[in-house]
């Protein structure tokens, strides 16, 4: 075990320097010489050259990289060249609401759709399995800034249930953090509602065919039980396979939905950021969005031993 | 328009009346509908979305681009009958013409991805030493959420539909190469396959005649899913204003726009909303229906 989750981490070392590598390309080859931008109009090619060799904009593409992993590996993502903020910084003031956003949503969707997969599974064949069905196909077909203003505009504006826009911080109170982040939870939820579903339906259908199955409910054991005890855990590894990788719908769904709902959080920065071409910041976000989907996706494989102990490496 | 010849063959589409065959035929006809509900539901509704975006101009439409500041944020009515916008456009007509832009990033999308990712996933199944640096660096790629790793390419470029499109397909073309590796490692294993090997076949005849046509089921299944990924990511591209240029009228733009008036004008946002949400909702019931007629292995999974 221990073997193979040091191999399992080490493989993805890989993955990051290819991340990295892909992120700094882009910040190289982005239009714009900073070198022309600092020297101003008036300079001469000669001081352009000389501001070049003085920012190290004239070494090799690898030296480079090299240099700028190292302060990646430091915490230093480099300066905004829009606010002159340390990109860090600006990471840090903004990842509450969007962390807040993610970890609800993972949690909200969990418990919606994991009984729904269930129950469809159970019950294939029926209207309740073809209700499911169909409930994932709208949640695949719609897009999560339709949802949300459909949502806002029906329990926000309309029936004035719920905060139009805008995210309370949990640190002002439990119920007015819950309340801010409800209608933006839902539209996020719905395609990873759908995905769960879908997923656990198909698992648990084949699952319920298996002689154990059979065996349980032969020897009495409650339809509840064999469901969720005796099936479900047998389901485990493959949900749990696919609320890894539908964390990448998330991180792209929530960038969306903070701009629908006004939610201050990196979703919001990094659509500022290319507005305003702020590379450093786009890099910065795109780096630790795809370091976090890297990590849960290493984290839900080193689990495959706790949901299904025969699994052994 | 690039769709109207590209996707002519939907375009020139006859009439039902004369599709049906005669009498005797009829009930062949009705078996496959009553086989395949999701394929012809969702067919049906995408070739309507077709030929409204082939049509558009006739669909009593208006210039989608004409400016009218004296008539600014009209609600739906008669002469406009989704309402006009905070510059006096024609929602309607910007609604009708902004369906060129979803279906020819969606299709345009698919089939790039497509013929790309099963490109390398051809040389990755074959070519052993290029297999594992290939595939790393597809993980790569994936390791990048599809959206964010679109939204990077469209702060390097020119906003422009091409770019779109491009951005889009290298988003999703590993996932593509990915299941078509997977295709060609069972398949090269196949007695058929091994039988054309040991018959001297060569490489290219066998990769013609005997691996892309096995590859073609899942390719079409999945590049379905593909055209409505590409819709939903160009729609919420242009609507954080990274996507299609502003002046071109698609359903995310349309929305972008909308958004600052949304609270008080909320049909700007709607009209566009709806046409995106039934689009995407076409193309992935004919995927669902393809994937459990062409695939039954992969239907049974997911």
């Amino acid at each position: 075990m221990l073997a193979y989750a040091v191999r399992r981490i080490l493989a993805t070392i890989p993955v990051m320097l290819f991340v990295a590598l892909f992120v700094f390309s882009l910040l190289y080859l982005a239009p714009g010489d900073p070198a022309a931008i600092i020297a101003g109009d008036q300079a001469t090619p000669a001081d352009v050259e000389r501001i070049r060799a003085s920012l190290g904009l004239d070494r090799p593409f690898l030296v480079r990289f090299g240099e700028w992993l190292w302060q990646i590996v430091h915490g230093n993502l480099g300066t905004s060249i829009f606010t002159n903020l340390p990109v860090s910084h600006m990471i840090a003031q903004r990842i509450e609401p969007t962390t807040s956003l993610m970890v609800l949503t993972i949690l909200f969707s969990i418990v919606v759709a994991i009984p729904l997969g269930v129950v469809a599974a159970w019950k294939h064949g029926t209207w309740i399995d073809r209700c499911v069905m169909v409930l994932a196909v709208f949640g695949f077909s719609t897009p999560v800034f339709v949802l949300g203003y459909l949502l806002a505009y029906l329990f926000a504006l309309r029936l004035d249930w719920l905060p139009v826009q805008g995210f309370t911080s949990i640190s002002q109170g439990f119920v007015p953090f819950l309340r801010s982040l409800a209608l933006p939870t839902i539209a996020l939820g719905l395609i990873y509602i759908a995905l769960l579903a879908r997923i656990t339906r198909a698992t648990m259908l084949e699952v319920l065919s298996q002689d154990y199955v059979r065996t349980a409910k032969a020897k009495g054991v409650g339809q509840r039980a064999v469901l969720f005890v005796h099936a479900l855990k047998n389901a485990a590894v493959p949900i749990v396979t696919i609320v890894g990788i539908g964390v990448a719908l998330l991180i792209g769904g929530a960038v969306i939905t903070e701009s629908v709902f006004a939610i201050p959080g990196l979703g919001r920065l990094t659509v500022d950021a290319i507005l305003r071409r702020d590379y450093p910041v786009i890099q910065g976000v795109v780096l630790l969005f795809s370091f976090v989907y890297v990590l849960v996706n290493l984290a839900v494989d080193l689990l495959y031993t706790v949901f299904d102990p025969r699994i052994r490496y | 328009m690039s769709s109207a010849t590209t996707r002519s063959g939907f375009a020139s589409a006859p009439e039902l009346a004369d599709v049906l065959p005669p009498p005797r035929q009829r009930g062949k006809v009705m078996t496959f509908v009553r086989r395949n509900p999701t394929i012809v539901a969702g067919g049906a509704l995408l070739l309507i979305m077709i030929l409204i975006a082939i049509l558009a101009p006739f669909l009593g439409t208006v210039d989608p681009t004409a400016l009218a500041p004296a008539k600014r944020t009209r609600e739906p009515s008669a002469q406009f009958w989704f309402g006009t916008d905070m510059l006096g456009r024609d929602v309607y007509s910007r609604v009708i013409y902004g369906s060129r832009i979803s279906l020819i990033v969606g299709f345009a999308v698919a089939a790039l991805a497509s013929a790309v990712g099963t490109f390398i996933g051809l040389i990755s199944g074959f070519i052993r030493g290029l297999d594992t640096v290939l595939m790393r660096v597809m993980d790569g790629l994936m390791s990048i959420p599809s959206i964010l790793l679109a939204i990077a390419l469209m702060a390097l470029t020119r906003a422009s539909v091409q770019n779109v499109i491009i951005a889009i397909a290298v988003a999703e073309f590993p996932r593509v190469s990915r299941l078509i590796r997977g295709v060609v490692l069972s398949l090269r294993e196949q007695p058929f396959v091994e039988a054309a090997v040991a018959s001297g076949t060569r490489m290219p005849m066998i990769i013609l005649k005997h691996i892309l046509p096995n590859t073609l089921a899942p390719l079409m299944v999945n590049a379905t899913f593909i055209c409505a990924s590409a819709m939903i990511i160009e729609a919420s591209l242009s609507f954080i204003g990274a996507g299609t240029p502003p002046i071109i009228p698609s359903w995310g733009n349309i929305m972008a726009e909308g958004r600052a008036l949304w609270q008080v004008k909320p049909y700007i946002v709607f009209f566009p909303a709806v046409f995106l949400s039934v689009t995407v909702l076409s193309v992935n019931l004919l995927g669902d229906g393809l994937r459990d007629a062409l695939d039954p292995r992969l239907a049974k999974r997911l």
